[in-house]
């Protein structure tokens, strides 16, 4: 079982990705939150996490920043991006600061379990 | 209430077009995150210069386009469309309620970035601003180089409305 990580400041969009999770039953055991990038690194600096799911668009500290800083404290679990910001430039960008993969917004449980069921 | 004519120019597209992928977006958005199918009523038929409803939620563009797309929505389809999306009831006007139709405006939003930008990074996109109130209307709707589609979700009628203007 796999503690995972999500970081979005949209609440709505956490609760929707952790029950997503479940319902496309994953194996997953405590989910943690943070609402930028900041509290997803303060998540990080207390907590075992075996998988990052991380919005890109956030105040205080964007998705990419935070991978970035994930990955320079020595963070090796895998990061995937959930996001609305699908450009091609902008995933090259968080693939260049250690994202694994990416998901768009919106999606379905379907969609959740194909990209994730190999990385848990 | 027409799409620009930079806006057309630099896209290449006409305003049924743009309104299209609006129409295609918000009824994926709304299908598979809020779980509600929804109608379009595009073109509208008479001008909506005094919709009124209680929770606009609104991300902003900026970059080689700036402009904003919004949705208009009564507060009974906003606790409707929140209590769908966090699979719980929610029964009077709340913060989730704010954080919900934020987070529809954004993936609309970014729908709509996908559609205009080049690969992501020429266009930023704002965080959500929402505003929530007993009544009012929208008087940015009756300006020009604006596109309305007007949906219905369970007998409740709302508006998705971009306001886009080209820079440089």
């Amino acid at each position: 079982m796999a503690n995972v990580l999500i970081v979005d400041d949209s609440s709505t969009m956490r609760k929707i990705i952790s029950r997503s999770l479940r319902q496309a039953g994953l194996p997953v055991d405590e989910i943690f939150e943070g609402g930028d990038g900041i509290e997803g690194l303060n998540v990080l600096s207390g907590k075992s996490v075996d998988l990052i799911l991380s919005d890109i668009n956030m105040p205080n500290m964007d998705g990419l920043e935070f991978i970035k800083q994930a990955r320079a404290n020595g963070c090796k679990a895998p990061i995937v991006m959930i996001t609305t910001e699908g450009g091609e430039d902008i995933l090259r960008e968080a693939m260049a600061n250690g994202a694994n993969d990416s998901i768009k917004k919106p999606f379905t449980p379907d969609q959740l379990q194909e990209k994730l069921g190999g990385l848990l | 209430m027409t799409l620009s004519p930079s806006v057309a120019e630099a896209t290449h597209l006409n305003e049924e077009q743009v309104a299209g992928y609006i129409i295609t977006a918000t009824k994926e958005v709304f299908g598979t995150m809020v779980m509600m199918e929804v109608a379009d009523a595009y073109p509208l038929r008479e001008p909506v210069s005094a919709f009124q409803c209680n929770v606009t939620a609104m991300v902003g563009f900026a970059g080689i386009y700036s402009g904003i797309i919004s949705v208009n929505c009564p507060l009974p389809l906003a606790l409707t469309v929140t209590s769908n999306m966090l699979g719980m009831e929610v029964e009077d006007m709340c913060e989730d309620v704010n954080d919900a139709l934020g987070e529809i405006a954004n993936m609309l939003g970014g729908q709509l970035k996908m559609l205009l930008s080049k690969g992501g990074l020429d266009i930023l996109l704002s965080i959500p601003t929402v505003i929530s109130g007993e009544e009012y209307s929208v008087s940015v709707l009756k300006e020009d180089d604006s596109v309305i589609i007007p949906f219905t979700c369970e007998g409740l009628r709302f508006l998705v409305g971009l306001k886009l203007k080209k820079e440089g």
